[in-house]
């Protein structure tokens, strides 16, 4: 075949192409011409051919589209996740389906798809009634645990799911055997902590601390709890880390336990000692106490309190003798080296034969007068540093009989059968107990309002009834305050309540708290929509 | 109160209006409105450059938002005033002070020299809430309230309350453990007010019992 060009040693012009290589060769001389293999791109249907470049090479010789290589990278995606999420195969596979379900087997590319995997995710295993936190899969994924809910809910809505209610308990489980944080901790201490920890959240339950409020600040509350409970080691820091969720709501929910299990506490004898600081010290005591409330059939709680009169009797009992250590004042007394409690407690024991001890009135003052003594000693080593040795020696070492497990609360129980238990306390939830006060506020500030009112339009029968109830503004009183601090008795609420009032708005309607529509409808309505 | 008796009390002013809710609110709660937005067409391509520089009520950053935020003080609303000549109005607490609003903010743009039409107004959403002053088990109630005809969706990971909705009514209601609701998605004031007497039954079946 022979070309245009020469060749460029024997200017002959029989140069062929190489077949291996592709350079055009002289056949004369045999000299590999230069590479010049440039094909000009002219259009039109005449024009030569584009050259063809391969898209999707894998591996030697295997040539794979666009659509089988997206596929292979979204299968291998899915696999990896699911391992990152901790799923079986089983679970892995399932994921899989529903999402070549969803996705017509076309899977995806992209910046969703990793969220459309997690709300996958997320879907199969609550239809398995096994609960995975979003905030985990979330965080997983990279996005907003907002943006994971409307993939769930378009996954749910497209497939029409029918998904199981949030089970909290579940997922208090779930984080319990999965939390690094308690890796170390031997299974059966585990196994308390997991009852007591389901017992507790039970409570929760049932006294509104769980609903309305996202679940895994409740749950990373109760495991700090219980772990201190079991004397595990655990920051809230850590848990709140592991488990992807605020701190501050963790120390807040932390907090509303205490506070509910120091309500709680109320009821047994020392329970007016009993407070945030020191509930830890009595929870076995509180949290026996509520099982034993548990225990009790419903019938007999609107009898009476009498069936446990014994038995707050033996709790009581329990907690005073020297060797259970989670009374006040268990740390500090027995180190003292007195043996006028070994004493007195045999002359308890021996009380019905009191003829038996031979002491004279000589002697027994000087015991007194010692026992005295030993007493204010002891009071002062308590005192001072000593508050925080106290703290740390802390001892809960009946934390390990005093847990009995008998109460169905700590196994998994229906709502309405948790609702039906009583644990020694029924509270309203929080956000309505401050509504409960806001309002009662509010209709002080009303009645103020109204005296002040009252006050103003009739002086003459103000000042002889309800001097000593106002709060007005007196210009003596307000020349001494003025070189101190002068004390501000009416705000802003009190001014638009007076307004309200004199509008005649009825106090009813005042009281809701919704001053803008009040002010709306009563107040600027008259220029603005007549 | 059933339906008759609200489209009746409609019918009167604005005043009397909240008066008889509130006479009414002595027995039973009743939703108050908080919320009305509506939309209305200038019917004209607006300059925002030009309105905010010259009305003093007027912001303007089109780096954060493209369109002007207009405030008057009676009734007391905010309308976002867009090029197109489309105007939203929010915040008015009656159908009427909306369309009072809108018609100020109109007459404000065309005293801006702009030549204003009043067109196509509309109430797109009424809000409404209330206090039914009882607790309620939202979990009791998301377990039980699903059926073909209704939807109750509790999601405690992504929203404190309940939400439901019906599949004959575009109205939503929320519903909060504390005994507090939300009515959204009205388009009428009846709607808000026979959405609550459907719903008020129904919470009552779920408030909290207290051993």
């Amino acid at each position: 075949m022979e070309t245009s060009r020469s060749c460029q040693s024997c200017r002959n012009k029989a140069l062929v192409p190489d077949n291996d290589t592709g350079n055009m060769v002289c056949t004369s001389c045999g000299v590999v011409q230069e590479f010049d293999n440039y094909q000009a791109h002219i259009g039109g249907i005449t024009g030569p051919a584009g050259t063809y470049v391969r898209i999707g090479t894998v591996g030697s010789g295997s040539v794979n589209n666009f659509k089988e290589n997206k596929i292979f990278e979204a299968q291998k995606f899915i696999e990896d996740f699911m391992f990152k999420l901790g799923l079986s195969g089983s679970k892995s596979h399932e994921v899989r389906l529903l999402v070549e379900k969803i996705t017509d087997a076309e899977y995806g590319q992209g910046n969703w798809f990793p969220v459309f995997v997690g709300a996958c995710a997320y879907v199969v295993m609550r239809k398995d009634h096994k609960m995975l936190p979003i905030a985990e899969v979330a965080d997983l994924v990279g996005c907003d645990v907002y943006e994971l809910g409307r993939m769930i809910t378009r996954v749910v809505e497209f497939m029409d799911f029918k998904l199981p209610e949030f089970d909290i308990v579940n997922s208090f489980e779930r984080a319990i055997k999965r939390c690094p944080s308690f890796g170390e901790v031997s299974e059966d201490v585990v196994k308390k902590m997991l009852q007591q920890g389901i017992f507790l959240m039970h409570c929760l339950i049932k006294w509104f601390v769980t609903t309305g409020r996202k679940p895994m600040p409740v749950v990373a509350a109760v495991l700090v709890f219980v772990g201190e409970l079991n004397q595990v080691s655990v920051k809230m820091e850590d848990i709140a880390q592991e488990l992807h969720v605020t701190l501050a709501t963790c120390r807040r929910r932390y907090k509303e336990l205490l506070e509910r299990l120091v309500q709680v506490a109320r009821v047994l004898p020392w329970g007016k000692d009993v407070t945030v600081k020191n509930i830890l010290k009595n929870a076995p005591c509180v949290i026996q106490y509520m099982e034993m409330k548990s225990l009790a059939k419903c019938s007999d709680k609107k009898q009476s309190f009498e069936p446990f009169e014994c038995d707050i009797d033996g709790l009581v009992g329990d907690c005073l003798r020297k060797e259970i250590g989670y009374g006040f004042d268990s740390c500090t007394i027995e180190d003292s080296s007195s043996n006028y409690f070994e004493l007195d407690r045999s002359s308890n024991l021996d009380s019905d034969y009191p003829d038996k001890f031979q002491i004279s009135p000589e002697c027994l003052s000087m015991i007194y007068s010692n026992f005295l003594d030993e007493v204010s000693l002891v009071k002062a080593e308590i005192g001072g540093e000593n508050i925080r040795k106290r703290r740390k020696t802390f001892d809960l070492q009946a934390c390990t009989d005093w847990w009995k497990g008998k109460s169905d609360l700590s196994k998994k129980l229906f709502l309405k059968q948790i609702l039906d238990k009583d644990v020694g306390l029924d509270v309203m939830p929080p956000s309505f107990d401050k509504a409960c006060l806001a309002k009662e506020k509010r209709r002080e500030k009303i009645k103020a309002a109204k005296l002040r009112i009252q006050r103003i339009m009739h002086p003459e029968i103000a000042n002889s009834s309800y001097r000593n109830d106002l709060c007005l503004f007196e210009p003596e009183k307000c020349e001494k305050k003025k070189r101190k601090r002068v004390k501000v008795d009416i705000d802003w609420e009190d001014l638009i309540i007076e307004t309200l009032l004199l509008h005649n708005v009825k106090e009813e309607e005042i009281e809701k708290g919704h001053y803008n529509v009040l002010l709306a409808l009563h107040v600027f309505s008259d220029h603005g929509i007549e | 109160m059933d339906i008759d008796h609200w489209s009746e009390v409609n019918q009167l002013p604005d005043n009397l209006q909240s008066l008889f809710q509130a006479e009414f609110s002595d027995n039973n709660p009743s939703p108050i409105i908080q919320n009305i937005v509506s939309t209305v067409n200038l019917d004209c391509k607006l300059n925002l450059q030009a309105i905010a520089s010259k009305a003093l009520n007027a912001e303007y950053n089109p780096k954060r938002f493209s369109a002007v935020i207009m405030r008057i003080k009676e009734p007391k609303t905010t309308a976002l005033i867009f090029k197109s000549g489309k105007v939203v109005c929010t915040g008015a607490k009656t159908e009427e002070a909306s369309k009072i609003a809108a018609r100020k903010f109109a007459r404000i743009v065309q005293k801006l020299g702009f030549p204003v039409n009043f067109v196509n107004f509309r109430i797109q959403n009424i809000v409404a809430s209330c206090d039914v002053k009882f607790v309620i088990r939202l979990e009791s109630m998301a377990a039980t309230c699903s059926d073909e005809e209704h939807s109750a969706v509790y999601e405690p990971e992504l929203f404190p309350g309940l939400i439901y909705r019906t599949n004959n009514s575009k109205v939503v209601i929320l519903v909060f453990a504390s005994g507090k609701i939300v009515i959204a998605g009205a388009k009428v004031k009846d709607d808000v007010f026979t959405a609550f007497d459907k719903i008020y039954p129904l919470l009552q079946q779920y408030k909290r019992v207290q051993h």
